[in-house]
């Protein structure tokens, strides 16, 4: 027992370093969202408010994308130690991951309720299944991308896990139903698509564990429904009834783009009624094309080119670069891991719990645009580690039977760590040397060093106008946050304001953030900073940008009476 | 009783793979590509004097057409349907919907043999050749003159008959060689494929074939001798050039990535590993095997292709996963008689189509055909027998079901797939030549324009051109890749710039894209594709 404590450790300690070594800097700069949580928690800590003067929000505007603000929150305590700096935004998310790797490994245990596994008829204890697992997440390129970044989906994962554990735990000593409830609606609180997949797994859970928990004193139940009920309320209201939040679910959504999604299917349609084709125009009704849609969206995240070659297809910020989003050498294990959970000799709930989750996991991504979205579907970890871990014992058990040679047996063992050592030394210089190279325009890279640059030299102009289009979207929020403006000063200015034209108004001082035409500006002297194509006439550029692989990022322009 | 009853059911699966492929045949995909152009006229020349277009007498190792060099069985194939119903689109495509339907039947006897110890080989096999003969995949690559899907007969047939020398009679070993040989005369792709699948069944049933030494001798050295003569082809540099032009390994964008990973490790020793180009390419292959297999290809868009695909239906039908993926996992579990022979013939069947850079690629994969039918079928079964006395409420659901997505394809197809994709199959060659035809004695010259793609093999085919009179007069030239153009022959000249070197007297008749016809052009005839976009203008100057 002792010695699988002491590898438990030993993988937390890996998950550790994997996760907090060079935090700040890589990802080489902060995205949008991750300082606008930062400084929305910052302003919350001195203020009690967002940038947009909401009171202790349950859902944060920020960019209107209105999202669940439990991560600013557990930003807060965070700041005090280590200021509003990218470490202290992304350590709740790092420290998650960790206390994930954890959790997993004592989920398995509940999960397979027994102390032995019956694999390829041999027996192993539950523990090297756990450690397993628990490994393969604490190197999982997926989970260390998501948990190194203040992104909330991977706190979202760590609660989701947390519940499901304390619900099993809770099978035999009720007490634990409660917390499992409070893991649920926390969740909830930190990120959207949980608000699909949280629900529809603790159902789930239920339905499968329908006759234990009929037999738990009834009591706990009634105490965990209470408490679940009072601890989500808050979410509840302010879900339904606030319209701009829905607006923005819809945003996402594969209807807010009706236009382009139904156009062939509406040209169809129009030719089936000008034949007078009954079965067509039934057939051609846009009902049916959202089906096919939302089928596809969903079907798209069981793509192997996806979860093992390439990752996300659009958005680099979700890979390490020329990766997929688990090493590519599991693939053959992944498959043989789900033969084995359909058809292994494990008890039939663990086997619908873990094939149920895997399913439920792109729900909430389907009827979203952009799929498959690694950010969405976090949630199918740590399944996936499940099966690759019971693939890699099922095999090494199948060899071990097949081949006596000893010698052998150790040689391929011995080919095979080459290779696994190969692929993940790949990895990790992907990650943390490649990305640097290759994603940086992605991790929009550049406001810091703008920042340091601008300030000493602020006041010596009347207007800095800042663009705010293309690459530069919400380039407030990054002045925001790397000026460490007083979020008290910004607010009696009127705070943030969004939609539209208004957002011309958002300033800090002297500087403007909006998209400029350089020969219309004339309140001389003034700097313009955008992006190279921000500038197409003849100007005076003071200083310039660059991305760390040598293409320019930013420029700023001078332009004074002379010019 | 039973027996009479699949009998009957096996009659009406293959009355519905014969409708599904015949009717509408000339019109639907409705246009010839200049592939099937010039595969029809291939015939119509082999069958008045044994040659090729180009004169070669009765080849067999290759035919030259465009510089693709086609294997040339389907020309051969096609010259009794154009001696009979003449050198029409029907007779061109005739081939390909015989030998599609002929594969359901064969495809029923197969998995027959390959279940043969099971008790419900028979529904296995019913389920499948079902299946098959409703696959919009098989559909759509049966009702054009592809040679891949003759080839797709000739393997089925190949694996059939040498299932059957190993479970009995010998002699009939000698004809699974000549089916497979004859798939390598039929498509490039089985010219890999084949050879792999009789090797590795070659080695999993050598005890048997050891025991019959002087017979398999016998046939290996007939497979061999005809196979030679197509052996100098393969080995000429113009079969390698067409294999490097499509081919991923030739990708030099793969060598600068893996350089720039290196400096950007600053040169060390272990990046040079990590990084090898050949882990690249590696991967590289992997994705482009691993194509075929996303969810978007096989069952929600299939092909990009229109002419692999409608767009709206995948490769298969949308419910028929659920029972694929169970039909894999059972396939493995259950493990009945020759059952490794699927997913074998499935893996070995990609390997050639992903070297290839587009993928995925439905045609290039053809010869993995029935193995995709034959996992649904078998998780359909064996859903049904896990259901136990509620399997009737399946088999109701999923008929019915079956039935919707049928129907659904079939009025895309029908109905809205000419009129979306009659580009993607050239049309407008056929209504334009018929009118140049009614008016071209008035004129000295006719000018084609090139930008269609390959007119001379539609004029061939659409005036009937005696092969004799094309081969006197024709006008070819033959790149140093391999690749031939024709730039006249007859009255025709075919070029890119129809006005540039206009320096030839008498009466010129044009035939230019619509979009390029200059402004002083007297339009005769503008000719639209189907959904009503100009394609094709004919006009004097």
């Amino acid at each position: 027992m002792k010695k699988y404590k002491f590898l438990l450790i030993g993988i937390l300690l890996i998950a550790f370093i994997l996760r907090f070594w060079r935090l700040g800097e890589v990802p080489i700069a902060p995205d949008w969202d991750e300082v606008a949580l930062g400084y929305n928690a910052y302003s919350i800590m001195q203020t009690g408010k967002d940038e947009y003067g909401e009171l202790l929000p349950v859902v944060l505007r920020s960019f209107d994308d209105y999202k669940p603000a439990l991560y600013a929150y557990l930003i807060i305590p965070l700041l005090k130690i280590f200021g509003l700096t990218v470490l202290a935004v992304r350590l709740p998310s790092a420290i998650m991951g960790v206390i994930t790797v954890g959790a997993v490994y004592y989920l398995i245990r509940e999960l397979f309720q027994s102390k032995t596994l019956s694999i390829n008829n041999k027996n192993i204890p539950i523990e090297v299944l756990a450690l397993a697992v628990s490994f393969l997440l604490a190197i999982s390129p997926w989970h260390i991308q998501f948990s190194r970044i203040a992104f909330e989906t991977n706190v979202g994962l760590g609660f989701n896990i947390l519940m499901a554990l304390m619900f099993l735990k809770g099978l035999r000593n009720p007490k634990y139903l409660s917390f499992s409830v409070i893991f649920a609606a926390l969740s909830i609180y930190t990120y959207q698509s949980e608000k699909v997949f949280t629900p529809l797994l603790f159902l789930g859970l239920t339905i499968i564990h329908w006759k234990k928990l009929y037999s738990l004193p009834k009591k706990y139940i009634f105490i965990a429904l209470g408490v679940g009920l009072l601890v989500i309320s808050p979410m509840i209201y302010v879900t339904f009834t606030n319209e701009e939040a829905l607006a923005r679910a819809r945003g996402v959504s594969i209807f807010s783009d009706k236009n382009t999604l139904l156009k062939e299917n509406v040209q169809r349609l129009v030719r089936d009624k000008e034949k007078g084709d009954i079965v067509g125009q039934v057939f051609n009704n846009r009902r049916v094309e959202y089906g096919r849609t939302i089928a596809a969206n969903y079907l798209s995240h069981f793509d192997p080119i996806w979860l093992f070659i390439k990752g996300d297809y659009d958005v680099n910020r979700h890979h390490a670069p020329f990766m997929g989003l688990e090493y590519i050498i599991f693939l053959p294990f992944f498959l043989i891991g789900i033969y084995q959970i359909i058809f292994g000799k494990f008890d039939k709930k663990t086997k619908a719990t873990i094939l149920f989750w895997t399913l439920l996991s792109p729900l909430p991504a389907s009827i979203t645009t952009g799929v498959p979205h690694a950010v969405r579907t976090l949630n199918f970890l740590p399944t996936i580690q499940i099966y690759i871990a019971l693939g890699l014992l099922a095999t090494y058990l199948y060899v071990q039977s097949l081949i006596r040679l000893r010698l052998i047996r150790s040689g391929l063992l011995f080919a095979a760590m080459i290779l696994f050592v190969l692929n993940y030394t790949y990895y990790i210089n992907q990650y943390f040397v490649q990305q640097n190279y290759y994603h940086t325009l992605d991790w929009q890279y550049g406001y810091k060093e703008l920042v340091d640059y601008l300030k000493p030299i602020q006041g010596k102009y009347k207007k800095i106008i800042v663009s705010n289009s293309g690459e530069m979207t919400q380039s407030y929020m990054f002045f925001l946050f790397y000026l460490q403006y007083d979020p008290k000063t910004y607010l009696e200015d009127g705070g943030t304001v969004s939609g539209g034209f208004a957002t011309r108004k958002n300033r800090i001082d002297n500087i403007e953030f909006r998209s400029f035409r350089y020969e219309d500006e004339e309140e001389y002297p003034m700097l313009l900073i955008g992006t190279p194509i921000d500038f197409q006439s003849q100007h005076k550029t003071i200083h310039t940008i660059y991305y760390p692989q040598g293409s320019i990022a930013m420029k700023i322009v001078e332009k004074t009476n002379e010019d | 009783m039973k027996n009479k009853f699949n009998t009957l059911l096996l009659i009406v699966v293959c009355i519905i793979g014969v409708i599904l492929r015949f009717v509408g045949l000339s019109d639907n995909p409705p246009s010839l590509t200049w592939d099937e152009a010039a595969w029809g006229y291939n015939s119509y020349s082999l069958g008045i004097d044994g040659k090729d277009e180009f004169g070669r007498f009765l080849p067999v190792d290759y035919l030259e057409s465009f510089g693709d060099f086609k294997p040339p069985v389907y020309a051969y194939l096609g010259i009794l349907p154009v001696k009979i119903f003449g050198l029409t689109e029907f007779a061109t495509r005739f081939p390909s919907a015989f030998f599609g339907s002929l594969t359901i039947l064969a495809t029923y006897f197969l998995i027959k043999r390959i279940f043969f110890k099971s008790v419900h080989s028979e529904a296995y096999a019913l389920i499948t050749a079902g299946i098959l003969a409703i696959s919009p995949w098989h559909i759509l690559l049966s009702r054009a003159a592809f040679e891949a899907n003759v080839a797709t007969f000739f393997i089925v047939a190949g694996i059939l008959f040498f299932l059957g020398g190993i479970q009995g009679k010998k002699w009939y070993f000698s004809v699974s060689a000549v089916f497979f040989v004859l798939s390598l005369y039929t498509f490039n792709t089985a010219r890999i494929v084949s050879p792999l699948l009789v090797l590795v069944l070659g080695i999993v049933f050598w005890r048997k074939l050891f025991l019959l030494k002087k017979y398999t001798m016998l046939v290996v050295v007939i497979g061999v001798v005809l196979t030679l003569p197509t052996v100098p082809f393969l080995l000429s540099p113009q079969a390698k050039l067409r294999y490097q032009e499509v081919n991923i390994f030739s990708d030099i964008k793969v060598i600068e990535r893996v350089n720039q990973h290196i400096e950007n490790d600053n040169n060390a020793w272990w990046s040079k590993i990590i990084h090898n180009r050949r882990f690249a390419y590696g991967v590289e292959y992997a994705k482009h095997y691993l194509d075929h297999f996303t969810p978007q290809f096989l069952f929600i868009k299939g092909d990009g292709n229109p002419k692999f695909s409608t767009q709206v239906v995948g490769q298969m039908y949308l419910w028929e996963l659920p029972f694929f993926v169970m039909g894999i996992l059972l396939l493995f579990k259950k493990r009945e008689g020759y059952w490794w022979i699927i997913p074998m013939w499935l893996l070995l069947g990609i390997i050639p189509a992903a070297t290839a850079r587009e993928t995925p690629h439905a045609l290039r994969i053809a010869t993995t055909i029935p193995t995709f039918q034959l996992f649904t079928a078998y998780g359909l079964m064996w859903a049904t027998i896990l259901l136990g006395r509620h399997k009737k409420y399946l088999v109701g659901a999923v008929t019915i079901i079956a039935i919707l997505s049928l129907t659904y394809f079939l009025h895309n197809y029908i109905n809205h797939y000419p009129y979306n994709y009659s580009g993607e199959w050239q049309y407008g060659y056929r209504e334009s030549i018929r009118y140049v035809n009614e008016i071209g004695d008035e004129y000295d010259q006719i000018v084609v324009t090139t930008e269609l793609g390959r007119p001379y093999s539609y004029y061939l085919f659409y005036t009937k051109t005696h092969p004799e009179d094309f081969r006197k007069s024709a006008q070819i030239r033959r790149s140093p890749f391999g690749f031939v153009d024709i730039d006249g022959y007859g009255k025709y000249r075919f070029t890119q710039d129809l006005h540039t070197n206009d320096n030839t007297d008498g009466k010129l008749l044009y035939v230019n894209l619509a979009e390029k016809t200059p402004s002083n052009a007297n339009i005769l005839r503008t000719v639209n594709q189907l959904n009503g976009k100009p394609v094709l203008s004919i006009y004097t100057l």
